[in-house]
């Protein structure tokens, strides 16, 4: 049956876990999906444990200095090779029987071997493609298909510009991590986060409850940045209209900013932003320099599960458990070079925007919960998403780019989808 | 004093089951701030992800959103019981306890546990809190919305 029609889609592409099992096979299997940063497995041995589309598996650096991404499934008996979220080894051993593994998953050996007629060889089981753009590590299940650079395509530009604030040139991933979870589609989320209409109902009780609170805006820093944002939010419709979203084939997509006030205005002139866009023009010159505190965006979507949020150093990966259960987990960076003020604007955005306790965000939740409630209803089958259909512009490299009041995004997201979804 | 404080950290849990947010603000001093670490060795909001952590002012937004009928994440609102037990005066200023807080709401119940640690500061208007920090011992799992503090 055909799930995605012309400015509609069928509720069972968000509710039917059969074809939530299809697109594990067929969108988490097949694209680029990001594992991890070059900061957290720096020198070899270091590993992290993730989770890649529908695998367990090991992100490590391997002996040679490059990097491997490994099922994280004894060849043996199965059982789980590492059981620490991340560390440093020399090489990998399984609890259950102490089979050993090289860093790149070579079988070195196991206890017995004159017990076996001939000798096991399998190690552990290889993601077949692993890619490094300016630090983002990516892998892909599938042996063949477009290239890391091809698959990012437009949205290339939002990890460049992250990489970019980095008087250093370089990021650091710091401050753990946060996880959101919602009993809903994983779609939504990746819908939700470039819907523009959503805010000023969705958000509307951080918004009032700041305007009835002006005083936060001359309170501390942080109560600060929370009020302009909540306050962003309350943007009358016809201003969000005017947010550019720009949408990209494989169904990434990059929304511009619509809140720029205050801590994080790109014309600060305190000392601490004086010494940072010294160091940035240090390290770009002058034009340049300004060109990249000038990008002025906030969610930039990697489709199928990626959202980044270059200004904030912030990067949200969205990990779909089943059709109805989603977890979003938050990667903090800290722009090596930059006043230590920096980490502590990342850690502000993440706690006021994008944890489970937000003001802003436990209405998302909220909402998303609600959507796969209704879903459930046989009354309606059909989804519409074409609102602002007529402002879309297609742009002559494939492109399309819309007004921040369409739903451009969802429908370019859809069209994705549909093209992965094709046996 | 010892008795004091006991009852300072019962009562203060009592507000938050009674949803009488505004008198629960009034206990926090004007510096004082709530925090719920994402790990229970942080040292700092500062140098890693919180759960939440808000100073007063920002805590003062949290309130009067609690209070508002768009507020979808308290529609219908929670009915919370934070038990408290394990009360250990450690000082005039500090009291550690444990939490289990159980949160009824839309048709389901969650539970929620933590280690807490009150700051205080006697003040002319009574004991006021520097700091309430919440270390739920599942911290850094996934968590959906938390609305209602614990």
């Amino acid at each position: 049956m055909e799930l995605v029609r012309e400015g509609a889609v069928h509720r069972a592409a968000y509710i039917d876990p059969a074809v939530f099992a299809l697109e594990q096979e067929r969108i988490f299997r097949r694209a680029w999906l990001y594992v991890g940063h070059e900061s957290e497995v720096r020198a070899p041995g270091d590993f992290v444990r993730r989770r890649l589309g529908p695998e367990e598996v090991i992100l490590v650096r391997t002996e040679t200095g490059a990097l491997a991404v490994l099922h994280n499934r004894c060849a043996h008996r199965g059982a789980l090779v590492a059981s620490e979220a991340s560390g440093r080894v020399r090489q990998l051993r399984c609890p259950y029987h102490a089979w050993t593994y090289r860093l790149d998953g070579a079988l070195l050996g196991m206890p017995l071997p004159e017990d076996y007629a001939e000798a096991p060889a399998q190690g552990l089981a290889r993601v077949p493609r692993v890619d490094s753009y300016r630090g983002f590590i990516f892998a892909s299940h599938a042996a063949e298909g477009p290239g890391l650079a091809a698959f990012l395509g437009g949205l290339a530009s939002a990890l460049d510009n992250m990489a970019d604030r980095a008087p250093a040139g370089t990021l650091t991933r710091f401050g753990g991590s946060l996880q959101l979870e919602y009993r809903g589609n994983w779609k939504m989320f990746m819908e939700n986060a470039v819907d523009l209409v959503h805010p000023g109902f969705v958000h509307r009780s951080s918004v009032e409850a700041a305007r009835a609170h002006p005083e936060a805006l001359g309170a501390d820093g942080l109560a600060q940045q929370g009020a302009q944002m909540f306050l962003a939010n309350g943007m009358p419709a016809r201003e969000w209209r005017e947010v550019p979203l720009h949408a990209f084939a494989g169904g990434h997509v990059y929304m511009g900013g619509f809140y720029r006030a205050g801590v994080i205005a790109p014309q600060r002139e305190d000392p601490a932003f004086r010494e940072y866009r010294e160091a940035l023009v240090g390290r770009h010159g002058e034009e340049k320099a300004a060109a990249v505190l000038a990008v002025d965006r906030f969610n930039n979507l990697v489709w199928p599960n990626l959202s980044v949020n270059a200004r904030f150093g912030a990067l949200r990966v969205v990990k779909p458990l089943a059709a109805d259960r989603t977890v979003v987990e938050v990667h903090c960076f800290r722009f090596d070079g930059a006043p230590p003020e920096w980490e502590a604007l990342t850690l502000q955005f993440v706690n006021l925007a994008a944890s489970p306790a937000s003001l802003v965000a436990s209405d998302d939740l909220e909402i998303f919960e609600r959507c796969q409630r209704g879903l459930e209803s046989a009354a309606q089958d059909w989804i519409d998403i074409r609102r602002g259909a007529g402002t879309d512009r297609p742009e002559p490299d494939g492109s399309v780019r819309g007004a921040g009041s369409s739903e451009l995004a969802i429908r370019q997201q859809f069209e994705a989808w549909r093209r992965y979804m094709a046996p | 004093m010892s008795a004091e404080l006991h009852a300072f950290v019962l009562d203060e849990a009592r507000l938050l089951d009674e949803r009488r947010f505004r008198d629960w603000l009034a206990l926090f001093a004007e510096d004082g701030a709530y925090w719920a670490p994402t790990r229970p060795e942080q040292r700092s909001p500062h140098e890693a992800l919180s759960l939440l952590y808000e100073p007063r002012a920002l805590l003062a937004l949290r309130v009067e959103r609690l209070e508002r009928p768009e507020a979808h994440v308290q529609t219908p609102a929670s009915r919370t019981v934070h038990h408290v037990g394990g009360i250990q005066v450690l000082s005039e200023e500090e009291v550690r306890s444990s939490l289990v807080m159980a949160e009824w709401r839309a048709g389901e119940t969650r539970w929620f546990a933590a280690r807490v640690l009150h700051r205080l500061r006697r003040e002319a208007q009574g004991l006021r809190i520097v700091l309430k920090r919440v270390d739920l011992i599942d911290s850094e799992a996934p968590h959906r919305a938390l609305a209602v503090p614990f």
